[in-house]
């Protein structure tokens, strides 16, 4: 059969290592990002967490403000699920899409919970006479994220 | 901008120009949500073709991958965690290649009818 345009596919022909190596490189890798954890050689660790139908990029000391009610009295301690990503300064461990409640624990305690400023909504059309106006003031709930902390349960 | 001339002192022009203004930021609260979204977008696109990808490629595969981080995050990421985005980018890299492969099959041709080369004598 005669060589068209439409013989070889338009991108470039990859090949894949060998899957036995692979594993085995794999395998190596996890050992190591487990021993890592277990004796605690990581700096400041970052999580990215979704709450509030939101996601959020954490840190250990950190102040977030969302804006909803949340149903907890000021002063009680959350604890929050739903960890995307996990990382430090030489290892991340990424979710599909989240991560084991066995391997992060995010503690944050609740600080304030205030209105928004009062935001003025306003709608107007010209020459027919209309126009409203509305103060909307959204509540607030301000958190403080405690601590993060990862266990060596990788496999 | 910011009620010039006499829009700052007399009344009636204050009154008309203050209206315009509240009716401006109700739909520009609206618009802010797509102007954001589209600046993450090329914030991706510019930190994903240093790691020699085109942003449709990194997005599908991610998403292919299920790692559901939305456009904001990878964006952050990419500004303040350069490890982690590369980590990223190099694991699109990799379910694309996989991707390739998974279309192609058997890497074997169905012989032709029309396409068989036909020797003349």
């Amino acid at each position: 059969v005669a060589k068209t345009s439409l013989t070889s596919p338009p991108w470039p022909e990859v090949k894949l290592p060998d899957p036995v190596e692979e594993a085995k490189y794999h395998a190596e890798v996890v050992q190591k990002v487990n021993k890592m954890i277990a004796t605690g050689q990581y700096g400041r660790l970052f999580a990215v967490v979704h709450f509030a139908s939101k996601q959020w990029k954490i840190t250990s000391e950190d102040l977030i403000m969302m804006d909803n009610v949340l149903e907890a009295e000021c002063g009680d301690r959350i604890r929050m699920e739903k960890v995307l990503l996990v990382g430090a300064d030489d290892f991340t461990l990424i979710g599909r899409p989240l991560l084991g409640k066995d391997l992060v624990r995010v503690e944050a305690t609740v600080i304030e919970k205030t209105e928004s400023w009062p935001k003025i909504n306003m709608r107007f059309w010209k020459r027919h006479n209309y126009q409203r106006k509305k103060i909307i003031t959204n509540p607030q709930t301000v958190l403080r994220i405690n601590t993060i902390e990862i266990f060596p349960c990788l496999s | 901008q910011h009620f010039r001339g006499r829009k700052n002192r007399c009344y009636k022009l204050a009154v008309r120009s203050v209206r315009r203004a509240f009716v401006k930021s109700t739909k520009a609260r609206r618009e802010k949500k797509r102007f954001l979204r589209a600046l993450w977008i090329t914030r991706i696109e510019a930190a994903s073709l240093e790691h020699g990808l085109k942003y449709p490629a990194f997005i599908s595969n991610l998403l292919k991958s299920q790692v559901e981080l939305n456009r904001k995050m990878i964006a952050d990421l990419a500004i303040y965690e350069p490890k982690t985005f590369k980590s990223l980018a190099a694991l699109a890299q990799r379910r694309r290649q996989e991707g390739f492969l998974a279309a192609l099959g058997d890497g074997k041709e169905p012989e032709g009818i029309f396409s068989r080369i036909v020797h003349h004598y």
